[in-house]
């Protein structure tokens, strides 16, 4: 097992977000969560990498685990050796716009993986080509669309070879015309076997990619399984009401 | 204008440049240093999340900006030897100017380490950076280009402030043009002068000043 979780609770102030969430995930697999917006979907995601500490429950992400209890702080030290084996993609990017592409690539392997220089920009020039930016090295951010801008933000998040990768709609920011050429790097790693959490709002894909589908509504999972399941046939009203209300827009 | 005051104005011009160049330029220069570095400590102190640092950081911040540059210059020069500390003038003057650049560029600096979005951490973060190596290889960088437009406009400010120097005998600019003033009574023609020199200094600086701030804007499109 990749990932397990077990009872998950978050609040922020008096607002309870995750009401007690279980996840399991096998190596290699991609789970995809979706659910309408405030349900606690990208605050799951960021508990798995602690951006959000729990107030409760426990994460076990690869060869980790963290016991999480209000009123008790967890170690910085246990905070980032999680974080290393995880890789994030955001929705706005979060670039790092005074570095070239390249160099943005380069610097967890530098600071976090004490990589030599020269080996950091050769394994970061494989996995900008990889993702179809071989060229674009040294360009800044600012010069690149936003659909490249992603790309090289999944070639960050995959350079400290992370054991999963979270995306965290990881579309949702840019122009319809540049969403593809993002999903079809994901769904190449997914292909390669990679194991990733992706939080979207992109249905189609979901149902493309995913191995396990989990629909979150109020801080609850409402309705999980195999992505035909979930998505042609849901079971709670709820989830049917999200559904055909998502079919509605795509009309 | 007689041909006295007329040639008074063309005999000072070189030993108030002279003063200018010599003393009052270095004692700006490494005041603002200093201060600079005061300023990156202080700001870091005021955000790092420990409370006695913070507390700290505030408490210099608000005794430095809440009392005036001259009276704490006083303390230093004239107060201080009744305890005991007997300072040079060029030494209490260094070290009232770099308090007061510390003070007031603290605020600056932290504006500036404020202003970064806060996807900048969580991309450093998500990565397994620590807070320490985010902030110096993330955040500083990026913040320092934000500081630069005010920073700057501290340091001109700061050039005019160290004529507050002359009133702790330290002989710059000011303090020569007083002297000259004492020896040929003409005080219009002579404080005219030291102010015309003061404004090509301050010109010339914000002339660098715009060019550096068109530079770092193409540079940082975003």
């Amino acid at each position: 097992m990749m990932i397990e979780i077990r009872n998950l609770h978050k609040s922020f102030g008096a607002l309870e977000v995750l009401k007690g969430i279980d996840v399991s995930l096998d190596k290699g697999k991609v789970l995809v969560i979706i659910g309408p917006s405030g349900s606690g979907k990208t605050t799951l995601l960021r508990c798995m990498n602690l951006l959000e500490t729990p107030d409760q429950g426990t994460i076990k992400l690869s060869d980790r685990s963290l016991d999480f209890q209000k009123g008790r702080k967890v170690s910085s030290k246990e905070v980032t050796e999680l974080r290393k084996r995880t890789g994030m993609v955001f929705q706005s990017y979060n670039l790092f716009p005074h570095k070239t592409v390249i160099e943005n690539v380069m610097e967890a392997q530098i600071t976090v993986q004490k990589k030599s220089k020269e080996d950091a920009r050769k394994s970061s020039q494989e996995l900008l080509a990889k993702v179809g930016l071989g060229d674009r090295g040294n360009s800044y951010p600012h010069q690149l669309s936003g659909g490249q801008q992603q790309r090289v933000g999944i070639a960050r998040a995959m350079a400290v070879e992370p054991d999963v990768l979270l995306f965290d709609e990881p579309t949702s920011a840019l122009d319809p015309e540049l969403v593809s050429e993002v999903l079809k790097v994901i769904k190449q790693l997914a292909i390669e076997g990679r194991t990733m959490v992706i939080v979207t709002h992109e249905m189609k894909f979901a149902a493309d990619v995913a191995d396990h589908v989990l629909l979150m509504d109020g801080g609850y999972i409402i309705e999980q399984g195999h992505p035909k399941d979930v998505l042609n046939n849901p079971q709670s009203d709820r989830a049917k009401q999200f559904l055909n209300r998502l079919t509605g827009e795509d009309i | 204008m007689s041909d006295r005051e007329i040639q008074i104005i063309i005999d000072s011009f070189w030993p108030l440049l002279r003063a200018g160049l010599l003393y009052t330029l270095p004692l700006a220069i490494s005041s603002f240093i200093l201060g600079l570095i005061l300023a990156v400590l202080s700001a870091l102190a005021r955000i790092s999340g420990v409370p006695i640092l913070s507390a700290i950081s505030r408490f210099y911040v608000w005794i430095i900006r809440g009392t005036p540059l001259l009276v704490q210059l006083f303390i230093i020069f004239y107060g201080l030897p009744s305890v005991g500390i007997i300072l040079p003038e060029f030494i209490a003057a260094l070290i009232g100017f770099s308090l007061s650049v510390g003070a007031y560029g603290s605020e600056i600096v932290r504006a500036a380490i404020q202003s970064i979005s806060k996807g900048q951490w969580e991309a450093g973060y998500s990565l397994g950076m620590t807070r320490s190596q985010t902030l110096r290889r993330i955040i500083l960088p990026q913040a320092s280009r934000v500081s630069v437009p005010p920073l700057a406009n501290s340091f001109i400010g700061l050039v005019k402030d160290t004529s507050l120097a002359a009133s702790i005998t330290y002989i710059e600019m000011f303090r020569k043009s007083q002297e000259i003033v004492a020896r040929t009574y003409e005080p219009l023609v002579l404080y005219m002068e030291a102010a015309v020199i003061y404004l090509i200094f301050t010109s010339i600086l914000s002339f660098f000043q715009n060019k550096l701030e068109k530079r770092l804007g193409r540079s940082s499109a975003d």
